[in-house]
């Protein structure tokens, strides 16, 4: 019974996001919805390499960022289509996988972690002072986007957010039958078994190099499609939103959030971080609490929160890591996974 | 020839501010395994003290030192006390991601607090400079370096001599034994926790006069701290000390020889190549 109900519940949301473009106005409900799927998209792929691998990179702005600065450069200063650019984004996000990968996979825990840091780094300085190519810190802004058309049929000319919409989506559900593909094939095993204990899984004929390499592969193409698709729906990058340690950090803390591990986990923690980071971003918070009455709008307080709340969504994020580990080591969804089978048991 | 000399020299001055940063990592590491992501941070509460001492009170920056050390030992005591203690047997990924969050609520705190404009504290001699045989240096970095050093004899003298020092060090070498022979490992922690804190609080006053003083400072300077320990091996006093010299002076160099905005990188491939070829670092023991 229960896998029927959980089917159900799949069919009937996938529906449900299906048609939510036709019946919602508001395009800003659908930016939000937009940004949620590029999460969903970077954190399922990092789940990949961290989550079933344990290879906790934090450096996935760097594929982030190169599929980014691929697509759009080519669209910019080539005017190669992004639909084409795109694929070009994730062959060279694989490239610089398979060469980042042989250079941190020779290290572990803590010292894995540092270097893929390092790494990202060495990109995002790379970006800044390579100005010829990539136009340096300025970043390259979108102009125009080519329609996409089929034979004379404009299928779109990227003018709303439906399109992006779409694709975003269509992505989300691509990563996501690709985690459970993964999770379910051997290859998802030797990962876990990877996890658990490399070197057991090494002694069972496990070659740790190659699916580590195989894990970082998928996660690096998935990482660098979001890229892309980010790059082309917000219209500019820059080093520093595309290829920063702020980036790479958010994406490991969607999953931490989220679940580490699971399937749901980044869709949850998705879900949860960007409306409230960007309910904090667009002063949502503060209006609601004037609003309501709670908050003054003329006061002191009012004032400042007018002021700063705007500025204080990574704060946020960071009050939200230091709960989530020390009380929700599983993250929200191992929480409500615990208290569930508790309250099972006490009934 | 004098480009080098220059480069060289200010190298190892501005190195020795880098080796208090990555003393203060590597003794929170040797104690608890920990890589504190938060320290560049507590570096950057150290370098708001050291302005608002200045700017209301006219202490001067490498007075205040004196204020700033024992503050942010009190910060990093009550962090480790309140905090870190509850991770300590965590996977350490999660370990890592906690020292990042709190780094998170310092710099966006204090961001909200005083926004995130860039300050600069100029002193009388900020921009004063000793001549010697034709090389101009910065009479900050001389005073900070001078100031460096004595801490850091210090602190050698603290970690070899006194009955803590070497408690704090037999933990570092392994707990279960320094639980076995008496030593409480969890007061060690704070300590620990609290010297480094103190140690990055001293290094944040200290390069407050030649700095910009803004809430994000402290990634540049965590990063670098990470450079440094790992060059100098995971939990090496002395290691972090000589790490923190090279890397000041590579920075110099590779700023004045391949310009200013690939220093970063430099830095970062060294960096890399330490970990593939010498991961234990120049003279740490073990990769553990």
């Amino acid at each position: 019974v229960k896998h029927y109900l959980s089917l159900a519940l799949i069919t009937f949301s996938i529906g449900a996001l299906l048609i939510l473009p036709i019946f919602v106005e508001s395009t800003y409900l659908l930016h939000i919805m937009i940004l949620i799927f590029i999460n969903v998209i970077v954190g399922s792929s990092w789940n990949i390499l961290g989550g079933y691998t344990g290879q906790y990179s934090v450096g996935h702005a760097a594929y982030f960022g190169v599929g980014a600065y691929t697509t759009m450069m080519l669209m910019q200063f080539r005017h190669i289509a992004p639909w084409w650019g795109v694929w070009a984004g994730t062959a060279a996000a694989l490239v610089t996988a398979l060469i980042i990968g042989s250079i941190c996979f020779r290290l572990r825990g803590p010292y894995f972690v540092l270097a893929s840091i390092a790494v990202a780094e060495i990109f995002r300085v790379s970006a800044l002072n390579l100005k010829n190519i990539t136009n340096g810190a300025e970043g390259i802004l979108v102009t125009e986007i080519p329609p996409l058309t089929a034979g004379k049929i404009v299928i779109t000319d990227w003018t709303t957010k439906v399109p992006f919409y779409y694709t975003g989506f269509f992505f989300v559900l691509l990563i996501i039958v690709v985690s459970v593909l993964v999770r379910r094939s051997k290859l998802g095993y030797y990962f876990q078994a990877i996890r658990e204990d490399q070197d057991a899984a090494h002694s069972l004929g496990i070659n740790p190099t190659i699916y580590k390499n195989t894990a970082l592969a998928i996660s690096a193409i998935f990482t660098s499609l979001a890229g892309s698709l980010y790059a082309v729906y917000v219209g500019f990058i820059d080093p520093g939103t595309v290829m920063g340690l702020d980036l790479s950090v958010q994406i490991v803390m969607i999953c931490i959030i989220g679940g580490i591990g699971t399937i749901l986990g980044p869709v949850i923690g998705a879900a949860l971080l960007i409306p409230l980071s960007e309910a904090l971003r667009s002063n949502a918070v503060t209006d609601a609490l004037i609003n309501a009455g709670i908050v003054n709008a003329e006061s002191k307080t009012g004032a400042f929160l007018k002021e700063n709340l705007a500025h204080a969504h990574v704060l946020i994020y960071g009050i939200l890591v230091v709960i989530v580990i020390l009380f929700m080591p599983a993250g929200v969804l191992g929480f409500f996974r615990r208290m569930t089978a508790r309250g099972r048991r006490a009934a | 020839m004098s480009i080098l000399m220059q480069s060289l020299i200010s190298g190892i001055l501005i190195g020795g501010v880098y080796a208090l940063i990555g003393i203060g990592l590597t003794i929170i590491f040797g104690v608890m395994r920990i890589i504190n992501f938060a320290h560049g941070d507590l570096m950057m509460l150290g370098m708001y003290g050291t302005y608002y001492l200045f700017a209301l009170l006219h202490v001067d920056p490498f007075l205040s030192v004196v204020i700033t050390m024992p503050l942010m030992f009190l910060v990093g005591a009550l962090l480790q006390k309140g905090v870190i203690n509850r991770v300590l047997n965590a996977l350490p990924q999660n370990q890592i991601l906690l020292t990042i969050g709190l780094g998170l609520i310092m710099s966006n705190s204090i961001m909200l607090a005083f926004t995130s404009d860039y300050k600069i504290l100029s002193t009388t001699y900020s921009s004063s400079s000793v001549s010697l045989h034709g090389i101009s240096i910065s009479l900050p970095l001389v005073i900070s370096f001078a100031i460096t050093c004595a801490i850091t004899a210090a602190l050698y003298w603290f970690l070899l001599k006194t009955n803590t020092g070497q408690a704090i060090r037999a933990t570092a070498q392994d707990r279960e034994a320094a639980t076995l022979m008496g030593i409480n490992v969890r007061r060690m922690s704070i300590l620990a926790f609290g010297l480094g804190s103190a140690l990055a609080g001293a290094a944040g006053a200290l390069i407050s006069p030649t700095y910009y003083i803004f809430p994000q400072v402290g990634s540049v300077f965590t990063l670098k701290a990470f450079v440094i320990t790992v060059l100098g091996g995971m939990g090496s006093v002395v290691g972090a000390t000589l790490g923190g010299v090279l890397i000041g002076v590579a920075e110099s160099i590779g700023g004045a020889y391949i310009g200013s905005g690939w220093k970063e990188v430099v830095v970062f491939v060294i960096f890399l190549l330490v970990l593939l070829f010498k991961p234990s670092g120049l003279l740490g023991k073990s990769r553990t």
